[in-house]
């Protein structure tokens, strides 16, 4: 029974980097993964929502470009968020943040100069 | 100061992770498993951009393309549930981190459940495409198409498998709170195929 409280008054707490592997911030509360969790769903909401409510004035402006970039913007969101607070970017070393992200700019970079190479972001070409 | 270097650390560190003998003050595992998903990155942008290229078929005769066969609804579904086994993945690294092993078995049994359901809906998917005249060599853009989901199907049954292990390790008595590392690297492999899919989701199914 102490046991169980012991674990239960533990979970509302911070996880402190002595033990931790290579973090230089506590980790968070449970209950802060939760709250992540919630606000991704919301982002995952507004994507559907798109596809939903086709006629939203935003998603026509400028041929579409609005809906793109409306989209990009989510994606990108949550992709950070996810990497931040679910990976622990946030709260590890810095050196981790610049090996993951070396990987993502060179991938983005490569395959946007790949994809301008051939025409990919003109509609028709392919 | 010879003795410290064989002390067991099984006995004097029981709630926090073995110290590590190295450069950077992170475990060799834990660096490895981050430059192995950077290295990911430019595979599945190998992949993603192929489709971009790819995503009309040549002529009509070859079949329908992937934006005409899509179910959104049902693969908003699939992404939520995926979204959700992360937040299950890291809530399973949180309670390793504390010592609660009962909470830990019951997180990895629920990521490993969501990630099989999100699986099972990827191949009711491939299923009723096929159905639909959409096959792996139907056309240009199905081929990227099956390729890169299915390349993303594979990675996450990888990890459900790797969940599995962990959790069968944890059930022997063989991940105690000082290896939490263990518990922690498959967690970032999973949330990995999540950040993946979640590109997936926006480029390939809802930009149009």
């Amino acid at each position: 029974m102490m046991e169980t409280q012991s674990v239960e008054s533990d979970r509302s707490k911070v996880i402190s980097t002595g033990f931790l592997d290579g973090a230089r911030r506590n980790y968070p509360r449970e209950v802060e993964y939760v709250v992540v969790a919630i606000g991704l769903a919301i982002i995952t909401g507004l994507e559907i929502a798109t596809y939903a409510a086709p006629g939203f004035p935003l998603w026509h402006w400028d041929d579409k470009v609005g809906l793109v970039m409306f989209l990009l913007l989510l994606m990108a969101v949550k992709f950070w968020t996810v990497a931040y607070f679910f990976m622990h970017l946030r709260f590890d070393k810095p050196i981790l943040t610049r090996a993951f992200y070396t990987g993502v700019l060179l991938a983005l970079g490569v395959y946007v100069a790949v994809l301008a190479m051939l025409h990919g972001f003109i509609a028709g070409q392919h | 100061m010879a003795d410290a270097a064989v002390v067991d650390h099984d006995e004097v560190a029981p709630h926090a992770h073995i110290e590590h003998d190295t450069n950077t003050g992170i475990s060799n595992t834990k660096l490895a498993m981050w430059l192995f998903l950077a290295s990911e990155c430019l595979l599945f942008g190998g992949l993603i951009t192929t489709y971009l290229l790819y995503k009309t078929p040549l002529t009509i005769e070859q079949g329908p393309a992937p934006k005409q066969v899509y179910d959104i609804p049902f693969t908003s579904v699939s992404s939520f549930v995926l979204l959700m086994s992360s937040l299950t993945m890291v809530l399973a690294v949180a309670a390793i981190e504390r010592g609660d092993h009962h909470r830990v078995r019951t997180w990895l049994a629920g990521t490993a459940l969501l990630g099989s359901i999100f699986i099972a809906g990827q191949v009711y998917e491939f299923t009723v495409f096929k159905s639909e005249g959409m096959g792996y060599t139907t056309s240009r853009s199905s081929s990227a198409f099956y390729t890169l989901t299915g390349f993303h199907g594979v990675h996450v049954t990888v990890g459900i498998i790797m969940l599995i292990s962990v959790l069968l390790l944890s059930l022997r008595g063989k991940i105690p709170e000082h290896r939490s590392e263990t518990v922690e690297t498959v967690g970032l492999y999973w949330h990995f195929v999540d950040v993946v899919w979640i590109v997936i989701f926006a480029v390939v199914y809802l930009i149009p």
